[in-house]
């Protein structure tokens, strides 16, 4: 089987690619990792991992099951500090400034870095509350300023049209679809300067997941966005970047159309034509 | 690619028939485990209809009314004695008695009126019976005669009981308690208009009103002998003393003593009623006069009720109104109208008591004869007897029977069927006004020394003694349980609550009979030595730790780091061991500094709250210690098991593990933390043996925590034992039962709606 032969049967990368509006700005990094090593007690998970993420671009992680990746994207907002026996070494660089820093108050890190998780998780309140959550836990309680927060973040999240007659419902009666529009709009909410996705349309239905990448398109405009997902197609679709990563080393990194269309590993190559994973 | 190739059309290789079995045998299962399941279910439900059945089954005859049914009639036996003054009988129904104008007594067989014995009281030649009373139904009963030549005779009649060859035979007689020759009670031979009389074991005091005579005015004179038992002599002398009332012995028309012969009422034409103490018998004095009935009403008829304490009187209206002793606000003994009864429309033309309970019997004018329970304000019967007017009537001993004799020459025998009058929604529920009592209340009293007392059943105190110490131990229980098992949940190391939670729940199987016996006999007395040190303690404890996690932040990061995460409980232990000590060891000094004894008398002194040693402090803490691991098992649960990503998502929008706890985890656990405190609560209330010995089991109604209480658990085990099956007392200790049954169900019933209806909110998770 030649390279040619595969490529056929692969993803029409390129098609899907001259679809989408390129960003033209000069990339300038906005995240920085910086010979990251993970280790879960004694396995390790992470391996030497170094690499930067550019503002207000998508940057994708792709990889088979296991490979790390959403442990790389939880070591960018520090939610790997809640797992138990955890080592980190390294550096992650936010703004030129380590995360892993003794000083550095871990939650008001995380309002600045806001995530998303594969599987919708509003809390048991109306969507108003579940949107304003990040305010109040703040002290904000002045009520225009929620008003508007709540509108702005729900239209940017695509959800305010569908949403707006019954703001005060329980968050639990929307579809999965709108469950995790509400948590990106939750997210947004708080103004974060990135945003983490982790495998955010995993669990939805495909007009669902159609949704949430014509988001991530609009998103990106004013947030630096990283996706992990494990479906090239969307890497390809939405993302500007993407980073492939294997057993718990990133193999390779590039401009996504320059990593789908001319890999310059075998490994990666392998990877996004079907080989494995 | 595809080299694995998994044979779809191809059969199976295990053969069908065994297929076939496999399946069936599979199906019968799955059937066997469904009707078992089913049949389970139904079997808890079967079991607590069925208690709740025999609950109301015992429970019932209490709330249904009395009736009474004729059982024969015939003509007044021996018409040709004379009218009848007295009528009676005895206490198996067997027997009726009748006392006549002329001396006479004549026993009869009160179901067909045939003549078992007359008998005759001598009467002194030219003497003739000018006044007649009844001592007392109870004790072989006393009558006097009252003779115009001024003097008076004593009789008893008994009823022998015997049985020979198995058949119960009553043989009927009189005796004469003060001899057989009339006493003389006026020395000028006046006759005796009026007269009372009460035979007591040594003493007998008779009152009488003699007439008005050309050398005075009547005079009211009382009369009591003394019988003193000489120690060498069989024979027992009688002392006797004499005086007489300075009262206007003019419309005198009723004279009663009470039981005691310490008590007298007069009560006139005019509707008025003098009360005397006559505990002195040589110098009576007049306690108080007063008008019993409205004005230009007049009194026709009066009687004790048994214990001799209430005199219930009945007017022209048909009023009968219940008249008790009270001290008033001299704490002097007066006599004050606690409750009336309209009976009638007419006059009440007799009024008789029941011998063993409060009841009463009246008949108007009209011929109805009412039977009425005093304290209960229950009217029981009302029935018409006999179409005539009636001239005497009687309530048997037991009161299962009446007698009732009518104008017409008639005489009437009824059954009655009268078991619980005591009981009603009032007496059960609502503040009472017993007899001696200064004001209306809620009393728990159900057993006596003897049958003047009666019983008291108000539930109120018991029902509120239950809530309050579950009020208490829930006070103890649910700060200390959720606290606890939020943290063990939600911040303690996974280690460390693999250690803590299974022994708290441990400590749930503690027999609560041992946590009872170690809160009345060690805790109690322990609290009462130490209560300055207990209340120091709860002041100085979280100082302590406050202090501690003060001071925690300045210690060097290299012993902190140390420790790993979420021990940090571990080590506030030896903080709260030493903090406590410490509060016991300066308590002592303090107290006597700043309450210059000790802080009970203090309280006593300066607050007027009374310390009771067993008291509901001590409830709280013991039951509260045995409703912990209720709670904190069901809330711990709860808290663990809300769902990580909510968590997770929380703390990524930048919340604080304790904001996050606040405002998601709590939220979301909220059915959980609710069951848990109603099944604590449930518990509580049903709970026995902690607050049987504990609590000293007062039936009080006071809000304070020096006090202790009765709950109805309780009570149930404390009175169960000495209650005489299916009599009053037992079935309201089997209402007391059906309503803490009730209460378990209610709250469990309401707790599951509840519950339900918030995991329906949040089910979507």
């Amino acid at each position: 089987m030649t390279a040619q032969h595969t490529r056929t049967h692969a993803i029409d990368v390129s098609s899907v690619l001259q679809g989408q509006k390129k960003s033209s700005e000069p990339n300038e990094p906005c995240i920085k990792v910086e010979n990251l090593n993970l280790f879960y007690a004694q396995k390790q998970a992470l391996h030497d991992v170094s690499m930067e993420m550019s503002k207000k671009k998508v940057t994708a992680y792709i990889g088979p099951s296991g490979c790390g990746k959403s442990t790389l994207l939880r070591c960018i907002n520090r939610m790997n500090d809640l797992v138990d026996n955890v080592t980190i070494e390294g550096k992650v660089l936010l703004d030129n400034e380590n995360i892993y820093d003794k000083t550095v108050n871990v939650a008001a890190l995380r309002r600045r870095v806001g995530m998303v998780f594969q599987k919708p998780n509003p809390f048991p309140k109306s969507i108003f509350e579940n949107v304003t959550y990040g305010l109040r836990i703040q002290g904000i309680n002045d009520k225009r300023i929620l008003e508007e927060t709540v509108e702005n973040a729900l239209r940017g999240a695509a959800l305010w049209d569908e949403v707006k007659d019954r703001l005060n419902d329980n968050a639990l009666g929307l579809s999965g679809g709108q469950q995790q529009r509400l948590v990106i709009a939750r997210a947004i909410a708080i103004e974060p300067e990135v945003l983490l996705l982790d495998e955010p349309a995993s669990a939805l239905d495909p007009i669902s997941t159609l949704k949430i990448e014509e988001l991530i398109n609009e998103l990106k405009e004013k947030y630096t966005i990283v996706i992990v997902t494990h479906n090239m197609q969307q890497a390809a679709r939405v993302s500007d970047y993407t980073a492939f990563m294997f057993m718990g080393e990133l193999i390779e990194m590039g401009t996504t159309s320059e990593l789908f269309t001319n890999p310059r590993k075998k490994q990666t190559e392998d990877y996004i034509t079907g080989r494995y994973g | 690619m595809s080299e694995i190739n998994i044979p779809i059309n191809q059969p199976p290789s295990i053969t069908i028939s065994s297929g076939e079995y496999h399946q069936r045998w599979r199906l019968i299962k799955d059937a066997l485990a469904r009707y078992g399941v089913v049949a389970g279910g139904l079997g808890v439900i079967v079991a607590i209809v069925l208690i709740f059945f025999y609950l109301l089954y015992v429970v019932f005859p209490l709330f249904i009314s009395a009736n009474a049914e004729s059982v024969s009639e015939y003509a007044v036996p021996e018409q040709a004695l004379g009218r009848t003054l007295l009528l009676d009988i005895e206490e198996q129904n067997e027997v009726g008695s009748r006392f006549t104008d002329s001396g006479q007594v004549a026993f009869f067989e009160a179901t067909t009126g045939k003549t078992i014995l007359t008998q005759a009281v001598t009467i002194p030649e030219g003497a003739h019976i000018t006044s007649f009373a009844q001592g007392s139904p109870i004790n072989e009963g006393a009558v006097v005669y009252g003779l115009s030549n001024g003097r008076a005779i004593v009789v008893k009649h008994q009823y022998k009981v015997t049985y020979p060859n198995n058949v119960r035979v009553i043989t009927p007689s009189l005796k004469y308690p003060l001899g057989e020759q009339p006493l003389v009670l006026d020395d000028s031979g006046a006759a005796l208009e009026q007269v009372a009389v009460k035979v007591g074991e040594d003493s007998t005091t008779i009152v009488a009103k003699t007439a008005d005579t050309p050398q005075g005015t009547g005079k009211i004179r009382l009369i009591n002998f003394q019988k003193e038992q000489s120690l060498f002599a069989d024979e027992a002398a009688l002392t006797r003393t004499d005086s007489v009332l300075e009262q206007s012995a003019s419309n005198i028309a009723d004279i009663l003593i009470d039981k005691d012969e310490s008590n007298l009422y007069l009560i006139s034409n005019d509707g008025q009623m003098g009360f005397f103490d006559i505990s002195d018998k040589s110098s009576p004095t007049i306690r108080q006069q007063q008008n019993v009935v409205e004005a230009g009403q007049k009194i026709t008829s009066v009687a004790f009720l048994n214990g001799d304490i209430s005199l219930m009187i009945g007017d022209s209206t048909g009023l009968v109104s219940q008249w008790s002793m009270v001290k008033d606000k001299l704490n002097r003994p007066a006599m004050q109208k606690i409750r009336s009864f309209k009976v009638s429309d007419k006059a009440v033309v007799a009024i008789n008591a029941e011998q063993r309970r409060k009841g009463f019997m009246t008949t108007d004018a009209d011929g109805i004869v009412g039977i009425y329970h005093s304290t209960a304000e229950r009217e029981l019967i009302k029935e018409r007897v006999s179409d005539a007017l009636p001239s005497a009537a009687v309530l048997s001993p037991r009161a299962n029977a009446l007698l009732v004799e009518s104008a017409d020459g008639k005489m009437h025998f009824w059954h009655v069927d009268n078991e619980h009058p005591e009981v009603s929604v009032k007496s059960l529920w609502q503040q009472v006004w017993y007899e001696s009592y200064p004001k209306p209340d809620y009393v728990w009293q159900s057993s006596s020394a003897n049958n003047d007392f009666e019983p008291k059943y108000s539930l109120t105190p018991l029902v509120f003694g239950t809530l309050k110490a579950a009020f208490y131990a829930m006070l103890v229980a649910i700060p200390l349980a959720l606290m606890g098992a939020i943290y063990t949940a939600y911040f303690m190391a996974p280690r460390m609550r693999m250690y803590v939670k299974p022994s708290i729940e441990i400590m749930g199987a503690l027999p609560t009979v041992i946590l009872g016996f170690l809160a009345g006999l060690w805790l109690a007395p322990f609290m009462e030595e130490h209560l300055t040190g207990l209340f120091a303690t709860l002041m100085i404890v979280p100082i302590g730790v406050m202090l501690f996690a003060f001071t925690w932040q300045f210690v060097p990061k290299t012993i902190t780091n140390n420790l790993s995460e979420g021990w940090d409980a571990a080590i506030l232990i030896p903080v709260i061991l030493l903090s406590g000590w410490f509060a016991f060891k300066v308590s002592v000094p303090l107290e006597t500094f700043l309450f210059h004894g000790t802080l009970r008398d203090w309280f006593k002194a300066e607050l007027g709250i009374g310390y009771d040693q067993r008291n509901s402090l001590v409830v709280g803490v013991a039951m509260g210690f045995a409703v912990i691991p209720t709670i904190f098992s069901i809330a711990e649960d709860a808290i663990f098991s809300v769902p990580k990503h909510l968590t997770v998502g929380s703390l990524a929008l930048g919340a604080t593990p304790w904001q996050t706890m606040i405002r998601v985890v709590l939220l979301t656990a909220s059915p959980g933390i609710f069951s848990a405190i109603m099944i604590g609560f449930g518990r509580a209330v049903g709970e026995t043996m902690i607050v049987l010995m504990a609590t000293g089991n007062t039936p009080v109604m006071d809000l304070s925590v020096f006090q202790g209480m009765r709950t109805l658990a309780a009570n149930i085990a404390v009175e169960m034992p000495e209650s005489e099956v299916d009599s009053t007392h037992y079935r309201v200790l089997f209402l007391a039962a059906l309503v803490l049954f009730m209460f378990t169900f209610v709250f469990n019933t309401l707790a599951e709606v509840i519950r339900q209806r918030l995991r329906e909110k949040y089910s979507s998770l």
